[in-house]
């Protein structure tokens, strides 16, 4: 039995608070930096409180005063959402900019209200490079000048900063990278049972027969996510295709250079749907696959009703509280690469770019804070800490900078061999539906998905609908 | 603290700021009667200021400041100057005089305005105008001729040259401002076209006798309705009439609004399988809902002729046949509407089930509550879904519809949705033997005292209780016969859950249950409200009378009530065909249960296509509109 | 009085007994009291999962309890990072439900009262033309609303093609104004409706012995109109004040990317995180913000007593 570990629980309260010493006063002349004492406050649950002081250096002459800077994305809620603000803020203090943030969760219908009302934030943290495109041909949002695009370029990969470009003009920085090719999973199940991590896909199938002719349920799979249900195939089937298909056939899927309903798109959606369909294979905690919540198939993997659940590096919030990760614990979890066909092994991806509505000093200087290592450090800090870090060692933060100067250290293992795979793998594709319009990327594609793998219509039926949809 | 100071100040400002305005402009016609001229001064400040105010708005005037103060004093002094005066001459000295003052004031401090709208366009802000003389002396001397011919064809009633007056000054209008380039005038263009504007405006109220008393009380008397309604048709026109009329333009226009595509929006919603699906439709007369709903029908025609052959007509309706021909009703419309596939369908689905059990329920259970002890906990009670967002609703009824994978070895299978563990409880108590049996023997002996209640009932003569037990015993009887063959989420040793949600049609439900829910609330307030308001006297007669409570609830209270019914069902049906909250929080429109308002949604602000959305917006305004035409009408006829 | 739907109990029915009709006469109490326990189960069973941590949630029905926990409370309580807590967040609902509670039910109010007893032209039409535009999806006004609050109104004059600001740039988007005056405007098909109603059906003599007495419309309205409606303009306060603060959409809207104005609903929304996985501290914070509409429900019900409407009608 897992002991009860109350130090690991979530801790609770993240303030930063910014006490800018009154020095200023005397001296005018006096251009000493002032420092700035930052405090974090964590508080645990019941008992423990953790104060870290951060000290900030700023210059008395300050070019930002009353200048304020808002900032509207969808981290919303919880550890990312106060992260988010945390790492603003110690940005706010140093500048002398008001930043605020504001998350929503529908935050992808209302900047598009935004944006067409005519009232956008300054900033914009987008979680789909395929907007991006959108709102860059509207003319909503500005190239980034040569300075901050520099800064970004210092920064991050070209692979990485492509999902900002559109038409050969840089209009956005990536702030966030999520890993989606994961298979988690528990090592001392499968040790148990004397399973070993796939390697290739025929692997993989295989050991998925043996599991069910073990008796044992291979794989959680759930697609509802409320509004959003569906987006969990639509993953399993981008990550086929570049599997099957290479990234040239993907690239050329989502810009809808191939019609969506051809055949190979078929016959991966086959792939996908046979192999959730084959009796035994799927533990589904709600019944069905289509309703089954993504989120909840955390405890049951952890119970062991099921042996693997493919899902992003974001994951780990969704582990039943307490859940060890990698630490080679009794219960822990861990990931492994969700297995690849060929030599090559390609990466699905996701993350947030930032982009900007308004042109103005303060919001380029906020937007070089989003592409320097200053916030990657500074999110990942306040996000681990919000997480749990302060009290426990390897706390999984759910958060991954794709900035290459960014601090490994800061990350617990795990968490670094994600960076690792998204640092050095050969190919990393953007998740397809973030990049397709939003008729099809956050519409069609999953509401079609949903029938087919409901078995409301058969695959050639959906992928005509989304073929059709296409604008 | 500092925020909760500027909360209150917000509130109390905006509430208090829109009273003055209102108080206000009903006592200044309350001056009217009794101190015209003062209430004419005011007009005069009231007319000057808003036109100085827009002129300065619009960046028209140099030195607006004090251009401003100057014509306000101007227009203030006329008004109380026009307001004392009974002489004529002095009277259309003053309008006049007063007017030419203004319009050279405005001509002469006007300046031209180059400057460039937020999205880029240049644009001059026109002033003065380049007068032609030509169209000039063309434009008002025909408007004078105008004004002459109407005067004709007004059969002569108003002085001739107050007609030709008013008409000229349009005629002015158009041949100065609206002919001639506004951008290139010089400043004594703008002074001659200011003063004879002004003059024109002046020498209206100038040329008017002064307001005999009837006239002023009719001023005061006429105001009332303008300053009732004006703030109404404010608030109306700015956030509904005027957006409406954008939605109709671009409902013709394509995606972003650009280009004019027709209606090839309209013709794209209706060409949508997923919008309206015919193909099923032989299923309807196979299905058991329809069967089961046309013998319920049936059952009600069969009281109701029963009853009829007692008092000796031919049918006649009974609280008993009008409960089976509701039930039978609301089958007969799901058979049917569980076999219509389509956004469309949904909607109407929507409409009928929500609106007739919503207002039935509300109904009942205001009518129920209205005699109960506890009334107000009971009502509250019901009340409280109301007060829950529907964020908080989405929560809620996620944990009754939720299902999990059923554990034999767990009591109800380990569910944690309630409705599941409900239907899985009843197949396992099925399955038992002892505690089946138990409940067999409970109903059992209530089918058993209904049916020796209703036999009584019919040998008493009391047909309204002998009815209802009759229909009672039909649901009892058959709970009795599924228990013994088996009822609930039970087989092969196994519990069997519900996907209520995801389980298309019927899914579709389920998600009614959710806004009949949050609705019923609102319904019984309205009728509890109605009910109390019927006259006590009415009822007490009927009691002295000797008619029973039913009879004074159908013959009395309903009546009485139904304008009210015609509120509320009004209401449920525009608020339920617009139903967009419940089904973008639950399902999204997911497995077949898509309603145009979350259509228009995902359209409009998921996918910008403003011009589709935009025709979903008219659809679904247009499918209302005759039911409010209609109901309204019919209200304002019985009234 | 005894109960509904029971038949004359006296002579014709001795052979059954008065215990059974009295006992049968309590069936819709009890029929009532059923429902009430029926209705109130969701929202129970979210009172107690909100005690309850997620995992809790997740693994096992309500009913079984266990994982007790005051996290999401706490969590919905306090202030984060940076951010203000929720108490700020509900001043702002305030901010936003009162104005726009108390001022569409003026405004209704007399334009119910205009419709109902001021005779002009083109009355009834005008009426209809008010009441069908409840017909009107309000999602669609959001966006044209938002860039007149956010740029002004401007007005290209037709043939002249110049462009006049008719309403200034006032900068209301992002401010709490921005939400009341939304959620007045369209309030008021229904409120006009609702009330109007009621007002059309007031005794006709009251008004006919008050205009000969020399009252006029103001005068009437006031003394006579307002005290007599008090249940029905309660009845709208209650179902206006309920709407307005558990609006979402339309706050969320027109107040944009500014944390500062944003309500309790919007807050309470972004608590639940992008996928949802904070989803479980919605049950928590479903109810923090539940508790003030309650407190408005319970002070006004009392004017839903009756005698009221008969009282002041016959005095």
């Amino acid at each position: 039995m897992r002991k009860r570990r109350n130090l690991t629980k979530t801790a609770l309260l993240l303030v930063v608070m910014a006490l800018v010493a009154a020095a200023c006063a005397g001296d005018a002349a006096n251009q000493t930096p002032e420092t700035v004492v930052v405090t974090s406050i964590v508080t645990e649950t019941v008992t423990e409180t953790v104060t870290e002081t951060v000290e900030v250096e700023v210059p008395m002459a300050d070019p930002f005063a009353d200048t304020a800077v808002t900032v509207f994305g969808p981290e919303s809620g919880g550890a990312e959402e106060e992260a988010m603000r945390a790492a603003l803020d110690l940005f706010a203090a140093k500048s002398g900019i008001d930043v605020t943030y504001l998350g929503a969760r529908d935050f992808s219908d209302q900047i598009n209200a935004q944006a067409a009302g005519g009232n956008p934030p300054d900033i914009a943290v987008f979680p789909q490079p395929g907007k991006i495109a959108d709102f860059a041909r509207e003319g909503f949002i500005l190239p980034l000048p040569s300075e901050t695009e520099a800064v970004m370029n210092d920064n991050f990969s070209s692979a990485w900063t492509a999902f900002g470009n559109v038409d050969g003009v840089q209009y956005a920085i990536p702030t966030k990278a999520d890993l989606k090719s994961l298979v988690w999973y528990q090592p001392a199940r499968f040790a148990a049972a004397g399973y070993t991590v796939p390697e290739t896909w025929d692997d993989l199938l295989s050991l998925t027969d043996t599991m069910i002719a073990d008796g044992n349920t291979p794989w959680c799979v759930g697609i509802e996510s409320g509004g959003a249900t569906g987006w969990t195939f639509t993953d399993w089937v981008e990550d086929l295709t570049l599997r099957f298909e290479g990234p040239e056939y993907y690239d050329q899927w989502v810009d809808h250079s191939i019609p969506f309903n051809n055949p190979q798109m078929a016959s991966i959606w086959q792939t996908v749907l046979d192999l959730w369909n084959t009796p035994g294979a799927v533990f589904a905690n709600s019944g069905s696959i289509a309703a089954t919540s993504f989120g909840d198939n955390g405890q049951p993997l952890v119970d062991g009703k099921c042996f693997m659940h493919r899902q992003a590096s974001f994951y780990s919030a969704f582990l039943p509280e307490g859940t060890p990760a990698a630490d080679g614990s009794e219960g822990a979890v861990d990931v492994f690469y969700f297995p690849s066909v060929g030599d090559e092994k390609p990466v699905l991806g996701a993350g947030t770019l930032v982009s900007a509505f308004r042109d103005a000093p303060e919001v380029w200087a906020v937007m070089e804070y989003f592409a320097s290592a200053d916030y990657a450090d500074a999110r990942q800090r306040f996000q681990a800490l919000g997480k749990g870090a302060a009290v426990t060692e390897g706390v999984l933060s759910g958060f991954l900078s794709p900035n290459v100067n960014a601090d490994l250290s800061l990350y617990a293992p795990l968490e670094q061999s994600f960076l690792d795979i998204l640092n050095t793998a050969d190919i990393v594709r953007f998740d397809g539906s973030d990049l397709m319009p939003s008729e099809v990327g956050a519409g069609t594609f999953w509401t079609e998905g949903t029938s087919a793998v409901n078995g409301d219509k058969t695959i050639q039926e959906a992928l005509d609908a989304i073929e059709a949809s296409w604008p | 603290m500092e925020k909760l100071l500027t909360t209150i100040l917000g509130v109390v400002g905006s509430v208090g700021i829109s009273a003055i305005l209102f108080i206000g402009a009903n006592m200044i016609f309350d001056l009217a009667p009794r101190h015209w001229k003062w209430f004419s001064a005011l007009v005069g400040f009231l007319t000057t200021s808003t036109v100085f105010l827009i002129l300065w708005a619009n960046d028209l005037l140099l030195s607006p400041g004090t251009v401003t103060l100057i014509a306000i004093t101007i227009g203030t002094v006329g008004g109380f100057a026009l307001g004392m005066t009974s002489n004529r001459w002095l009277r259309f000295a003053y309008g006049a005089g007063a007017g030419m003052a203004l319009g050279a004031l405005a001509g002469s401090f006007s300046q031209n305005v180059f400057g460039i709208l937020e999205d880029g366009t240049p644009v001059v802000w026109p002033a003065r105008p380049d007068l032609q003389f030509g169209p000039l002396l063309g434009w008002t001397i025909g408007g004078a001729l105008v004004g002459l011919a109407i005067w004709v064809l007004n059969s002569r009633q108003k002085p001739a040259y107050r007609s030709a007056l008013f008409w000229g000054t349009v005629g002015w209008i158009v041949g100065a401002y609206m002919v001639p380039s506004l951008s290139s005038g010089t400043q004594s263009d703008a002074i001659l076209a200011g003063t004879v504007l002004g003059f024109g405006i002046g020498a209206l109220p100038g040329s008017k006798p002064l307001a005999s008393a009837l006239e002023r009380n009719r001023v005061k008397e006429e105001s009332r309705k303008y300053i009732f309604l004006a703030p109404a048709f404010l608030f109306i026109a700015v956030t509904l009439i005027i957006p409406t009329i954008r939605t109709l333009v671009l409902s013709l226009r394509d995606r972003r609004g650009d280009g004019f595509v027709g209606v090839e929006n309209y013709k794209a919603i209706f060409a949508n399988s997923n919008t309206f699906d015919l193909s099923d439709w032989r299923l309807f007369f196979t299905s058991r809902l329809f069967w089961i709903g046309a013998i319920i029908v049936l059952i009600g025609f069969v009281i109701a002729r029963v009853r009829g052959k007692e008092i000796g007509t031919r049918i006649q309706g009974s609280p008993p046949s009008y409960a089976t021909w509701f039930v039978g009703g609301l089958l007969l419309s799901a058979a049917a509407l569980s076999v219509l596939r389509g956004t469309l369908f949904n909607n109407l689905w929507w409409v009928i089930t929500v609106t007739l059990v919503a207002t039935a329920m509300g109904l009942g259970i205001a009518v129920l509550a209205d005699r109960a002890k506890y009334e107000s906990a009971a009502k509250s009670i019901i009340f409280l879904p109301m007060a829950i967002s529907f964020v908080g609703a989405g929560i809620i009824w996620r944990f009754m519809f939720q299902a999990r994978q059923p554990t034999a070895a767990v009591p109800h299978g380990g569910q944690t949705g309630l409705l599941n563990a409900l239907w899985v409880g009843l197949g396992e108590l099925s399955a038992s033997t002892w505690p089946k049996l138990i409940a067999l023997t409970l109903v059992g002996a209530i089918a058993i005292g209904l049916t020796v209640l209703a036999t009584k009932a019919f040998k008493d003569r009391a047909m309204g209780l002998a009815w209802s037990s009759t229909v009672a015993l039909v649901p009892v009887v058959w709970f009795f016969y599924s228990l013994i063959v088996g009822i609930g989420g039970w087989a092969n040793g196994r519990g069997e859950i519900i996907l209520f949600i995801q389980n298309s049609p019927f899914n579709n439900l389920w998600l009614m249950l959710v806004l009949i829910w949050t609705q019923v609330g609102f319904t019984m307030i309205i009728f509890s409200a109605a009910i109390k308001a019927v006259p006590a006297e009415l009822l007490e007669a009927a009691e002295v009378d000797g008619a029973t409570e039913s009879q004074s609830f159908w013959q009395i209270t309903i009546p009485q009530i139904v304008p009210t019914i015609g509120v509320v069902v009004t209401t449920l049906i525009v608020l339920v065909m617009k139903v967009f909250d419940i089904v973008k929080v639950m399902t999204n429109g997911n497995f077949d249960t898509q309603v145009i308002a979350n259509e228009m949604w995902q359209r409009a602000f998921t996918e910008l296509n403003f011009g589709l959305g935009s025709a979903l917006a008219v659809v679904l305004f247009i499918a209302v509109l005759p039911v409010i035409v209609l109901n309204v009408r019919r209200m304002q006829k019985a009234v | 009085m005894t109960q509904l739907s029971v038949p004359a109990a006296g002579p014709r029915g001795p052979h059954l007994g008065q215990r059974v009709y009295r006992w049968l006469a309590s069936i819709p109490t009890w029929i009532l009291w059923g429902l009430v326990i029926v209705w109130s189960v969701p929202t129970f069973g979210l009172f107690v999962n909100s005690f309850r941590a997620r995992d809790a949630q997740i693994a096992s029905g309500w009913w079984t309890g266990g994982g007790w926990t005051l996290d999401n409370y706490a969590q919905v309580l306090t202030p984060g990072g940076g951010s203000k807590g929720l108490s700020d967040a509900l001043l702002n609902s305030l901010a936003i439900s009162l104005p726009a509670t108390v001022i569409p039910i003026a405004i209704a109010a007399f334009a119910a009262y205009a419709f109902a007893w001021i005779p002009f032209k083109g009355r009834e039409w005008s009426f209809v033309g008010v009441v069908a535009l409840m017909a009107i999806p309000a999602q669609m006004s959001l966006i044209p609303l938002l860039q007149l609050y956010s740029g002004g109104g401007h007005w290209t004059v037709p043939f002249l093609n110049k462009t006049i600001t008719v309403f200034p740039d006032l900068s209301l988007a992002g401010q709490i104004s921005s939400v009341w005056i939304t959620h007045t405007g369209f309030a008021l098909p229904f409120a006009i409706f609702l009330i109007h109603n009621y007002i059309s059906q007031l005794p006709k003599d009251v008004f006919e012995s008050a205009r000969i007495d020399g009252a006029d419309h103001f005068t009437i309205f006031w003394r006579l109109v307002v005290p007599l409606s008090v249940p029905v303009l309660a009845a709208f306060a209650i179902f206006q004040f309920l709407w307005t603060w558990n609006d979402y959409l339309i706050a969320l809207t027109m107040i944009g990317a500014n944390p500062a104005n944003i309500p309790a609903t919007v807050r309470i929304a972004s608590l639940a995180g992008e996928f949802g996985v904070q989803e479980h501290v919605l049950t928590a914070g479903a109810f923090v913000t539940t508790v003030l509409p309650l407190v408005v429900f319970f002070s006004l019900q009392r004017y839903f007593v009756r005698g009221i409407l008969a009282g002041s009608v016959k005095g």
